[in-house]
Parts: C-alpha cells; sequence; structure tokens
C-alpha cells in the first residue's frame, strides 16, 4: 500500500506544483485578483507532499519490499539498515525525488528568508520554480516511477545497493551536490522574475545572493565528499579524475562561484547586471545539464546511472524548455539601462570582471572538453580519441595561475579606481617570506624540493599573504579588520590550502607496484612495509580477503587493513583502499590480484599534503556558507 | 548590432541542445579497430591442439575467414558458440579460434564437449597476439578477406543479425 | 543497448573467475623493478595517462582488469628496451587507436580543443577593452 500512496502523493504534487506553476503568475499578469493564490501555504503542502512520498520510498527500503522494483533493483535483505535508507537516493529514480525535495527545501527558504519589497516579484520567483518542479516530478512519474511495482509475483530478494556506494561517504555525497544542483534553480528564477518585472540590478542582486553562495556551499561540500570517497574506494589513490561526471559537477560549480562574485558587483555597483542574468540562467543550466550528461548515458564514466536514451531526451526537453525560454526572455527585452559609475581597469569593478571571465571560460573549456570525444567520432567518421586528465591539467593550469594572481590582489582593490599599488611590494614580500618557510618545511619533511611544485606553493602563498593582509596590522585594528571579512578569509584561504596540497601531492607523491606473500618486508620511502598476515572476513553481505600490513618508519608503527571484497548478492569486487593518516601525509595500500596461491599484488603509495586538498574545500564551503547566511541575516 | 549580441546566448545554446540531441540517437559503444584494411598482423604462437605446433600468420590459408577471439572463462563466448558452430556446420566461413588467456586443458576439454567450430585455435595465453589486434574483451570477431585483410570486426556476440549487418556483405564481394 | 550491457556485464562477471592460472611466478616483490628512477617514473606517469579499453572510465593505473594488466606489462617491457614515451604511444595507438590515450593529439580535427580556450580568452578581452574604448569616447 505505501508505495502506491507514495505515488498518489507525487501525482498530487505533479497537479499542485502545475497550478503554482501559472496561477500566481496570471493573476499578477491578468491584475485579476481571482487567481491569487496563498503561495507561502502551497509551498509548505507541495513540501509536505514531496517529503511524504520520498519517506514513502524509504519504508519500502527498511521493509525490504522488494515488489517495488526499484527497491529489488537497489537493495537486499542483508544490506545493513542505514544503507537501506540511503539506497533510496542510490539510484535514478530515488535522486530525481529526493532533487525534487531539495528543490522545494530551497524554495520554502527562500520565500521564508528573503523580504521582497514586491510581492509580485516573490509570486513570479515561486511560479517559475514550481514549474522546474514540475517537469522534474513529471519526468520522475514518465520515464523514472520509483514506485513501480513488479506484479504478481514479486522477486524473494534484492540485487543489492551498488557495493562501490556502500559507503558513509557516499551516503552523504548524493544529497549534498543534489542540493548544490538544485540551489542554482532559485538564481534562475530571480534572474527571471527580475527580468519580468524589470527590478532594479542592485535590488535583485541582493535576493539572489546568499542562494547562490549557499548553492555554491552545498556543490563544494558534495564534490570534495566525491573526490575524498573516489580517493579510497576507487583503490589508486586518486582524487580528481576529470571523469565526465566529475566534471558535469566541477562546470556549475565554476559558474555558481563565478555567479556570487559579479552579483557582488551588481549589488554594490548597479555594474553587470545582463551578465549576472545570464550567469543565472547559464549555472542553473549547467547543473541540468550534467544530469542530462550523467543520465542519457552518452558518455562513459565511472559513476553512470543505468542509461535509458529516452530519459536523455526528457531531460534535454525540460533543459530547453527553460533555458530557451529564459534566452528568449533575455535576448527580446529592452534592459533599461542602470546608473553606473564609470571604472577604470585597475578597479574592484575590473577584477571581477576579470575573475569571471576566467572563470567562464574555463567552464567553457571544461564542458568542451567532456564533450568533444563525441563531437570527434562525428566529425572524423567513427575515428575515437579520449580526453582526460593529461589534458585538462594543461588547460586548469594557466586559468589556475591567472585567478590566483588575481585572487591575491583582489581584496587590496578598490571600487572606481584603485589609488594606489603599493600594496604590491607588500605583498610580494609577504607571500615570498611565506615561501620561503613552506619551502623549509617542505625541505625538513621531505628532504628533497621539487621545481615542478613551485610554481603553485607560491600561488598559494600569494592567496594567503593577499587575504590576510598581515601587514594591516600596524595602521588598524586587525582583528576587528579581520572579523569583518571573516567569510571571504576563510573561503579565500581554504583556496590557498588547497592549491597548496594539490601542487604538492602532484610532485612529492610516491608509489609502487608490489608483489608480496605474507612475512614479506619491503622498504619504501622512509617506509618499511611488511606485509603481515592474510586473512578470510565476512561482512553482513560481502565476504572479503584482508590483508594486514605494518608501516613502519624511524618514529612509529601503525597497521592497517586493505581488503579485496567481494558483495554476495552481485558478485561485485570493490577494493578498500588500507591509509594511515599522518599531520603531513598519507600511507596509502591497495590490494591488488591475488596471483597465485597466498601471492598478492599491491598497489602502495605515499601522498604528502593530500588532506590539505579537502581541508582547504571544507573551508571553502564553510566560507560561502558564513557570507550566504550573513546575507540572509542583512537582507 | 547591440541586439544581436543579445541573441548570442540563445543561438550558441540552440546549437548545443542540437548537438546533444543529436549525439542521443547514434550511440556508439565499440571501439574504433585501427587495424581495418590493414593485413593481419604476424604472429607465432603454439597451437590449443598441440603444444608444440608453432603457428603464424601464413597458417590462416583459407580466406576469406573469421578470426574468434574466445576463452573458457568467457560466459558470452558460450552464448556464441551455437551460432559458431552453425556457421561450421553449414560450411559458410571458416573460422580461427585466438584462445585468450585461458587455461589449455580446460579449453580442449570446452572443444570436446560443445563442438570445435575453428580449423584450429591459436593459444595466446599471455594475450600479445590479442594486444597486437587491439582487443579488449572476449569475444571478439575479425573478417579477413581473400587477400588476408582485415575488413570487419565486432566486439560482443556474433549471431544471425550480426552476421547480416556486418560481416555477410565481405563474403561475397 | 541491453544486450550491449548484458555483455558487458558477462565479461566482469567472467573476469572475475579469472583470478589465477597455472602460471609460475618467479616473483620479484616489486612488480615492476627498473634500473633507473627516470624510466620507473616514466612507468607510472604513462600508466595515469593511459586508459583501460575494457573498463574505459579508469587509467590503467586505477584498473585491475586482465587486459589492463597486459597492457602495464606491455609498457613495461618497452621501457626496458629503452623505448620512449612517444613511441610506446605510437605502438599503442596503433593498436588501440587514439582512445587508449586520454592526452588527445594535436591535429588539425584537434586544434579548435586546444587553442580554443587561448582564443576565447583573446576574444573576450579584446571585445572588453574595444567596448570600454567606444563607451569612453
Amino acid at each position: 500500500m505505501t508505495p502506491e500512496i507514495g505515488h498518489i502523493l507525487l501525482i498530487v504534487f505533479l497537479v499542485l506544483s502545475f497550478a503554482g506553476g501559472f496561477l500566481p503568475l496570471t493573476s499578477v499578469y491578468l491584475k485579476n485578483q481571482t487567481f491569487e493564490i496563498p503561495i507561502k501555504k502551497l509551498a509548505f503542502s507541495l513540501f509536505l507532499l514531496i517529503f511524504l512520498s520520498f519517506l514513502s520510498l524509504v519504508y519500502s527500503f527498511l521493509i525490504d519490499d522488494f515488489s517495488v522494483a526499484y527497491v529489488s533493483q537497489n537493495s537486499n535483505t542483508n544490506l545493513p539498515f542505514y544503507y537501506k535508507f540511503a539506497a533510496t537516493w542510490g539510484a535514478h529514480e530515488g535522486s530525481l525525488l529526493l532533487w525534487i525535495l531539495a528543490m522545494n527545501a530551497w524554495l520554502i527558504s527562500f520565500m521564508f528568508l528573503t523580504k521582497c519589497s514586491d510581492k509580485n516579484f516573490t509570486n513570479a520567483v515561486f511560479s517559475i520554480s514550481c514549474q522546474v518542479m514540475f517537469s522534474f516530478c513529471l519526468f520522475t512519474l514518465l520515464t523514472s516511477n520509483p514506485f513501480e511495482r513488479i506484479l504478481p509475483i514479486p522477486p524473494l530478494n534484492g540485487a543489492d545497493l551498488n557495493p562501490s556506494l556502500q559507503d558513509i561517504a557516499f551516503t552523504i555525497h548524493p544529497p549534498l551536490l543534489y542540493f548544490g544542483y538544485s540551489g542554482l534553480m532559485i538564481p534562475f528564477a530571480i534572474a527571471v522574475a527580475a527580468m519580468l518585472f524589470n527590478v532594479d540590478t542592485k535590488e535583485w542582486a541582493a535576493y539572489s545572493r546568499p542562494w547562490t553562495l549557499l548553492s555554491c556551499s552545498f556543490l563544494t561540500l558534495g564534490i570534495a565528499l566525491g573526490s575524498w570517497w573516489a580517493y579510497y574506494e576507487l583503490g589508486w589513490g586518486g582524487w580528481w579524475f576529470w571523469d565526465p561526471v566529475e566534471n558535469a559537477a566541477f562546470v556549475p560549480w565554476l559558474l555558481s562561484v563565478a555567479l556570487f562574485h559579479s552579483l557582488i558587483a551588481s549589488q554594490s555597483r548597479s555594474v553587470f547586471g545582463k551578465w549576472s542574468i545570464l550567469l543565472s540562467i547559464f549555472a542553473f543550466a549547467t547543473s541540468l545539464l550534467g544530469t542530462f550528461l550523467v543520465r542519457s548515458g552518452i558518455l562513459t564514466s565511472v559513476h553512470a546511472f543505468a542509461l535509458d536514451p529516452e530519459r536523455g531526451v526528457f531531460i534535454l526537453g525540460i533543459l530547453g524548455f527553460f533555458v530557451i525560454g529564459s534566452l528568449l526572455i533575455y535576448s527580446l527585452k529592452d534592459f533599461k539601462k542602470d546608473e553606473v559609475k564609470p571604472y577604470q581597469l585597475s578597479s574592484k569593478e575590473f577584477g571581477f570582471l576579470l575573475n569571471n571571465l576566467l572563470l567562464v571560460i574555463l567552464a567553457v573549456s571544461i564542458l568542451f572538453g567532456t564533450i568533444f570525444p563525441l563531437i570527434y567520432e562525428a566529425a572524423t567518421n567513427g575515428k575515437q580519441i579520449s580526453v582526460g586528465a593529461p589534458y585538462f591539467e594543461i588547460i586548469l593550469f594557466p586559468f589556475a595561475l591567472a585567478l590566483g594572481l588575481l585572487q591575491g590582489i583582489a581584496l587590496y582593490l578598490s571600487w572606481g579606481v584603485t589609488s594606489s599599488f603599493n600594496f604590491l611590494q607588500r605583498l610580494t614580500l609577504e607571500s615570498v617570506s611565506l615561501f620561503g618557510i613552506i619551502l623549509l618545511v617542505l625541505f625538513i619533511l621531505f628532504d628533497n624540493l621539487y621545481l615542478s611544485s613551485f610554481a603553485t606553493i607560491f600561488l598559494a602563498c600569494w592567496i594567503v599573504a593577499g587575504t590576510l593582509q598581515v601587514s594591516k596590522k600596524r595602521n588598524l585594528n586587525y582583528w576587528n579588520f579581520l572579523k569583518k571579512r571573516l567569510a571571504v578569509t576563510f573561503a579565500h584561504v581554504g583556496m590557498a590550502i588547497l592549491v597548496l596540497g594539490v601542487g604538492v601531492v602532484t610532485s612529492y607523491s610516491i608509489e609502487k607496484e608490489l608483489i608480496l606473500t605474507p612475512g614479506d618486508e619491503f622498504e619504501f620511502g622512509d617506509q618499511k612495509i611488511t606485509f603481515q598476515s592474510i586473512e578470510d572476513t565476512l561482512g553482513p553481505n560481502y565476504f572479503s580477503k584482508s590483508a594486514n600490513i605494518i608501516f613502519e618508519d624511524e618514529k612509529d608503527i601503525s597497521s592497517v587493513v586493505t581488503e579485496k571484497r567481494t558483495y554476495t548478492p552481485s558478485g561485485q569486487l570493490t577494493t578498500e583502499a588500507g591509509i594511515v593518516t599522518e599531520p603531513f601525509q598519507d600511507l596509502y595500500i591497495s590490494m591488488g590480484d591475488n596471483l597465485e596461491a597466498d601471492i598478492w599484488s599491491f598497489k602502495v603509495q605515499i601522498k604528502p599534503f593530500i588532506r590539505w586538498i579537502w581541508l582547504g574545500a571544507l573551508l571553502i564551503a564553510f566560507g560561502s556558507m558564513l557570507a550566504g547566511f550573513n546575507r540572509i541575516q542583512r537582507s | 548590432m547591440k541586439k544581436l549580441i543579445d541573441i548570442l546566448p540563445l543561438v550558441i545554446f540552440v546549437i548545443l541542445i542540437g548537438v546533444l540531441f543529436s549525439f542521443l540517437s547514434n550511440k556508439n559503444n565499440q571501439l574504433e579497430t585501427v587495424l581495418i584494411d590493414d593485413t593481419f598482423p604476424k604472429f607465432s604462437l603454439s597451437s590449443l591442439e598441440d603444444d608444440s605446433r608453432l603457428l603464424t600468420q601464413l597458417d590462416i590459408s583459407e580466406l576469406p575467414a573469421l578470426i574468434n577471439v574466445w576463452a573458457t572463462w568467457c560466459i558470452a563466448c558460450r552464448v556464441e558458440h551455437p551460432f559458431l558452430m552453425k556457421l561450421k556446420r553449414e560450411s559458410i566461413i571458416p573460422i580461427y579460434g585466438l584462445n585468450y588467456k585461458d587455461n589449455r586443458r580446460k579449453a580442449l576439454e570446452l572443444l570436446k564437449r560443445d563442438g570445435n567450430p575453428f580449423e584450429f585455435s591459436i593459444f595466446d595465453f599471455e594475450g600479445r597476439l590479442a594486444i597486437d589486434l587491439g582487443v579488449y574483451g572476449a569475444p571478439e570477431t575479425f573478417f579477413i578477406d581473400r587477400n588476408g585483410v582485415i575488413r570487419e570486426r565486432h566486439v560482443g556476440i556474433v549471431d544471425d543479425k550480426i552476421w547480416e549487418e556486418k560481416f555477410a556483405k565481405y563474403l561475397y564481394e | 543497448m541491453n544486450r550491449i550491457s548484458i555483455f558487458c556485464i558477462l565479461i566482469s562477471l567472467s573476469f572475475g573467475n579469472f583470478a589465477s592460472t597455472d602460471k609460475d611466478y618467479d616473483f620479484n616483490k616489486d612488480a615492476y623493478p627498473f634500473e633507473s628512477e627516470i624510466k620507473e617514473e616514466l612507468f607510472y606517469s604513462l600508466l595515469f595517462e593511459l586508459r583501460c579499453p575494457k573498463c574505459q572510465s579508469s587509467n590503467l593505473a586505477g584498473s585491475n582488469s586482465p587486459i589492463s594488466n597486459d597492457l602495464k606489462r606491455e609498457v613495461y617491457e618497452l621501457i626496458k628496451k629503452d623505448k620512449s614515451s612517444d613511441q610506446i604511444k605510437t605502438y599503442l595507438v596503433e593498436r588501440y587507436g587514439n582512445f587508449i590515450i586520454y592526452n588527445p593529439p594535436i591535429e588539425p580535427a584537434t586544434y579548435v580543443l586546444w587553442f580554443g580556450p587561448l582564443a576565447l580568452i583573446l576574444i573576450s578581452i579584446f571585445s572588453i577593452l574595444f567596448f570600454r574604448k567606444r563607451q569612453i569616447q
């Protein structure tokens, strides 16, 4: 019965969101009160509907109702209950429900927290969001109904959740990412509403800013968690693979970062109004496009969903409808000229412009690189190429360099014109001394300096120095100064830490593939690795070979376990890496093949500073969340 | 001029949607075959049936022929097996086997039990010839024309439909 | 579509069973011993740059499939024979196509990929400066 209830709730949601999608707008345009509906109440009921519908799916998972096709495909009686819970969003159908739920949560938060001066404006934002949710709900019901039953004879047991998803990080990673993606609906709706009602740039930018920041924060968290998961679960120690799915998340992230920077300028100086509107549209478009790329199956990827071209057509339809619609409004509309104070090339405005230019072109390049193999195959009549990590790293580097250099001076710039660039001296002095200190530390830690890492390390120092501006200490109350810009300090220092982590880990990592039998020792870097023993272990829904490994250096001894798991329901194999985390490095070992009897291959790596990448990402997420909440309070 | 710039994003986006839409309909799942229109690579490997007999590309003498990459650990190969038997039975085309990374004893047992559609099988334990052919899974089938040139390749199970679609046309050239 | 996915599952299942064979391992603890560090670095960096043709969503470093182990062995032997990075890539491309390298070649069909970002930057910087000049006038 429960699945049917969930299904019906979803249908009611569809009907109500349709009503919400056009009634408020109609009443505004006809200036007729009869169509007016209490939108706050409607928003709440929509939320309740989708929430209960979602809960009923969760319930079907928890009670192992395998007559529900989606449950039987993604769960199993032996699955631990927390994974049953997480399996709700473990595949395509359920994740769509979560997506709609997230959109609805954003919409409610917007309606209650952002006080708009014009009621019509709120109505429009509500309507546009309802239209988006309606289309997603229609998509779910028509092509991906999670409540579909297998009747009359339901299977006795389910096929199990994809084993690589049976993991703590992976239970939280999708919700965070979906909240990030779906949050971009709010800036999109605000931008369209702003066009419809000729709202002042300053005003709508103020409405949009907190929500862009918060979405960006969620995206950051989601991406960072995904990267961490890939690091320990995929078994080869990579933390970013430039896989289509990763790129599909990275592109909206870049655009949301560009957007909230551009919104700062729009809100403070009325500049870039049209640009911010375009960015809002495209940030949302790329989050849908990412969904399309992942779920239509046109690209091969690690994280591919069950593939179905029909779904691809539908998502493309949704994408086309909203984006073409809003771009049509954009191209037809006569924007009234904002009162803009002139600005020089040395101004903060121009800094934001450069920042946006770099971020957007980087995003376009990454998107283009991601779909380029398809274009190439079509253009060359079947010849194939791969565009992967080496290409993207080459492309990313100059952009990162330019963005980092800009980031270092960004906080020194002033609106209109920056009267003096004297700060450059102090900035250079500070960053060079910091650079020296870090090199010294690296040399003490690893006995080695790599020329290849100097550029990135220096960039990190430059950003930190430019963000903290320690030299300001002399002439003003430094702590007050920092407290006022706490959010940006966190976010920018986070970026620097991330850059430092990336720079060090790419140059200082060492790795080797080993063939060992229990009792074997191997000298690797300054570590002595001992393959102590191998045992059979049994989990709730898997059996595994676990190797006990000891890492030993002059100071400490640590033991870890790396496993090769075979999940019983599906027979799928996963590798669980054994990782020793020290403050400055990770010792990483993962099991390879069983070559013969007790002889196993291993992959062992030492990855200095890798944790700093995720620490940096956390700080960025924290900074942007703080900024988002600050903005909500102020408005 | 001003208007033109305003329409630009729309135009770009519509093109993007169109391109993506076209990708949806023609999705190819197979890797390209570099060797097409090349002669069969040189090799020197022992025969599956007889350890001491050394085979080379010259032993593939009855042309046109199919080269079928198979192994006992490959479940899909067993699904394909009856079709290969049918080709053999009806003398449509000679088939040469490439026994890929397999156990010799198990492979011979399988052929004894299910029938042997191959003129002979090349025993490629280390997958060396397979790499020269660009093989990345089993089963894979190559069509060699009467001049010893590779004309077509299929990754996956060959059945009547695939045979008609991809291979049959080369037979009557 | 469906048949192909079933086929893939079958393949992966069958590779799962293909764990050990009757080969004797006269093994060295270092799976890929080299006489020089430069060669070793080249080896591991190539593993990152080469794509596994079967799993398709990982590089050779990240894949344990039999085909990628074979390709690793091939790369190893080529490096031992003093082949350069380019020679090894050419060798593999002759067999598997450019698909196998994550770094696309620079050729007329990929100019737009390689030089597009730079062109975009230049175009936008020039147009910004151009429009500013006009606005000021």
